[in-house]
């Protein structure tokens, strides 16, 4: 019996049962003062998960991808999962100790794995996972995470000292990602989107990546989906956008903010898909589900059946009902890259009423300047109402009025449960509010929503 | 005599031009710094000056007819790209200095800002070139320089704000030859080493510092200079038209707030 691990899940259950008595949200705080007592708490536990462990990783999608997954794979798997999106080590692990007995019983048969970009080279090394779905990497937070090329070296180097029985499941549109490819000794799946035009307004170009992967040549693009990722070749190496494996055509945005398109599967055409996420950045996160759970071989007709009901996790695009007949929708926006497709989404549409919600704290990132990044210019025709709040208030507020918006200082507030009212007041019946907040903000206002009253919120 | 500009008198007068380039756009972008672009167009926009924005990149060339450039703006990258810019920056290194000291007006932060210095040596001493525009030199270190950074500007551009504030994030360590005037004293953050409480440099009318933010929309006073400064080449001595900067000004504050709180 190993007493060192027996005595770090103790603990760790001791500070969960803790948390739960006194209401403490603090999920986290079991696994980093077990991981404290035995440090190989992760890989002794995730080892003994029968059907082995996934991880899925990138700038943007992560929490979706994991939960899609989750939600489509079929009865058999007893999933292990980070639901709550603490996505460190500690979250990791603090999800493994409450997953498992005193005595050290598993409960549970497949571990997933939402994985922080800066967290999977540990992650790796720890869960020694046999699935790892790569879904993006573009700048954000660089203050926190440094620069991107930096980033994806350090994937490079831990992606290569991985077993060769594991499989890597990319995103062959992002050459960054698709680039992994080369150092990984096990089997490689690709998705991507195979249109050559989107039915979405462009916006200003963010790409991070320009110059080839392998040669450093310009890379040339027959087709831009959204910042660096589309079809792409080297005009010097030959290195091109890898074929896919599961793939998506056809790609239709609906007013309603649902989408579909065809999705084939190792050539194999499935009926049109059809799922209620709005913008190209869902669509890949059903490409990365489709292929990881056909890839745990799940059925193409359950893929298809399940990818039609599923309900997003809070923030990630959900519409809740506030007072009588009126309704708020929330989109998370966090970088350029991910505020760009919710921006080309939201374009479509006119006559809106929007709230934008700006925190600077740790987990949104101290930076502002992203904001200037973002192609706000393309939905200035489509306002009705605006207001902007959150701790970088003023620096929102002066980005939007470069984007032509015509801002009264009557709708800039710091304090967001205020400006929340406020918007949510000043709606007319059976109108929508659009939410744009940060991470923080975004905590706050499922506080305050919860204040104003009425609000369920699905277990999280 | 001083000009003052507006958008009613542009009918009678012939309309102001502002040429402005940027240099290395889709290389040198990565901290939100085409802000200080797109701040310059607007307050020229809404003054009735007129402005066409012309992108500078790897391979183009800046031939001596770029010399009636008003403008330059120079952002910052990620390392990568910093190398490859470096070395294209060699060829349009003459042209670009003569501007300067033709009195064109340019605005350098971060990667760029270093870029036109005498060198960068990075960490495993590797030696970058410059173009030596400033005198002065980067030196890369191991601690990560990151936060908000207020200054106090040497020259005052109004009389609403004597300060700079903005977001710095690097590792190399910039130092000033004795000669080379920095941009300003730091109040908080670190500036251009945080060592001797200098950040950026400024010589004739180039700019260079590490403040991204952006820069410019939060701190109009400078924008502002910079249009000015960037007309008189053309105009003689211009007088803009003054804008209401009130949400700018509660940025700046705000951002001020911030950092001291």
């Amino acid at each position: 019996m190993d007493l060192q691990l027996s005595l770090a899940i103790l603990v760790g259950k001791t500070i969960g049962l803790i948390n739960k008595l006194t209401g403490s949200g603090a999920t986290a705080a079991p696994g980093l003062y077990a991981l404290k007592i035995d440090p190989n708490l992760i890989k002794k536990l995730s080892g003994k998960i029968e059907f082995g462990n996934v991880v899925i990783s990138g700038t943007n999608g992560k929490t979706t991808t994991t939960r899609l997954t989750s939600h489509i794979l079929p009865a058999k798997y007893k999933i292990i999962h980070n639901r709550q999106g603490s996505n460190l080590l500690r979250g990791i692990a603090s999800t493994l100790i409450k997953n498992t007995s005193i005595g050290g019983k598993i409960n549970g048969n497949l571990g997933l794995w939402e994985v922080d970009e800066a967290t999977l080279p540990q992650a790796l090394e720890n869960l020694n996972p046999n699935k790892i779905v790569l879904l993006n990497l573009f700048r954000d937070q660089l203050d926190r995470y440094g620069e991107i090329d930096s980033v994806r070296k350090k994937w490079q180097t831990s992606l290569s000292k991985l077993q060769r029985g594991a499989t890597l499941i990319l995103n062959a549109d992002d050459p960054g990602i698709a680039y992994l490819a080369k150092d990984f000794k096990g089997k490689t799946v690709c998705f991507g989107v195979e249109d050559k035009k989107l039915d979405l307004p462009q916006t200003a170009n963010v790409a991070d990546i320009h110059n080839c992967l392998n040669c450093g040549s310009k890379l040339v693009y027959s087709t831009v989906l959204s910042s660096h990722m589309g079809h792409y070749s080297c005009t010097n190496c030959g290195l091109k956008r890898p074929n896919v494996q599961v793939g998506a055509s056809h790609l239709k945005f609906n007013p309603d903010f649902s989408t579909s398109f065809d999705l084939s599967i190792n050539n194999y055409q499935l009926q049109t898909t059809h799922f209620p996420l709005p913008g190209l950045y869902n669509a890949y996160n059903v490409l990365a589900a489709s292929a990881l759970c056909d890839n745990l071989q799940t059925d193409h007709t359950r893929i298809n059946q399940r990818l039609t009901d599923f309900q997003s996790a809070f923030g990630r695009f959900q519409t809740i009902e506030v007072g009588t007949n009126k309704k708020v929708t929330i989109f998370l926006i966090k970088n350029p890259t991910g505020a760009n497709e919710v921006l080309r989404i939201l374009s479509l549409k006119s006559n809106l009423s929007v709230l934008v919600a700006l925190n600077d704290n740790f987990a949104d990132g101290t930076d502002v300047s992203w904001i200037w990044d973002t192609d706000w210019e393309i939905l200035t025709p489509k306002i009705k109402h605006l207001a902007v709040c959150g701790t970088r208030c003023w620096d929102m507020a002066t980005r939007l009025k470069y984007a032509d918006f015509k801002l009264s200082k009557n709708n800039v507030y710091e304090d967001i449960n205020y400006s929340l009212q406020n918007s949510v007041e000043s709606l007319s019946e059976n109108e929508t509010l659009i939410i744009l907040p940060t991470y923080t903000a975004m905590l706050e206002i499922q506080k305050s929503l919860n204040k104003i009253g009425g609000v369920k919120w699905h277990e999280q | 005599m001083a000009r003052t500009v507006s958008s009613k008198q542009t009918a009678n007068s012939k309309q102001l031009n502002l040429r402005i380039c940027h240099l290395y756009p889709e290389l040198m972008d990565t901290y939100g710094d085409k802000g200080n672009i797109i701040a310059i167009q607007k307050r020229c926009e809404w003054r009735g000056i007129k402005t066409t924005v012309t992108p500078i990149s790897i391979g183009d060339s800046l031939s001596t007819s770029h010399f009636d450039f008003d403008l330059f703006f120079f952002g910052g990258g990620q390392d990568k790209a910093q190398e490859v810019v470096g070395k294209d920056l060699q060829t349009k290194a003459k042209v670009l200095k003569q501007a300067i000291e033709n009195n064109a007006v340019l605005l350098s932060i971060c990667g760029g800002y270093q870029l036109l210095q005498n060198y960068f040596k990075t960490l495993d001493s590797v030696e970058i070139k410059g173009i030596g525009l400033f005198d002065a030199h980067t030196q890369g270190s191991t601690q990560r320089m990151i936060g908000n950074l207020l200054i106090e500007a040497l020259v005052n551009y109004s009389t609403e704000s004597s300060k700079l504030v903005g977001f710095e994030n690097h590792s190399g360590k910039t130092f000033l030859s004795s000669k080379l005037q920095p941009l300003g004293s730091v109040v908080k953050g670190f500036g251009n080493n945080g060592e001797d409480q200098t950040e950026g440099a400024v010589y004739k009318n180039a700019f260079g510092c590490y403040l991204h933010g952006s820069l410019l929309p939060k701190n109009p006073q400078f924008a502002d200079y910079l249009i000015s400064k960037a007309l008189e080449r053309k105009y003689g001595t211009i007088k803009l038209e003054p804008l209401d900067d009130f949400i700018e000004w509660q940025a700046h504050k705000a951002a001020i707030n911030k950092i001291r709180s």
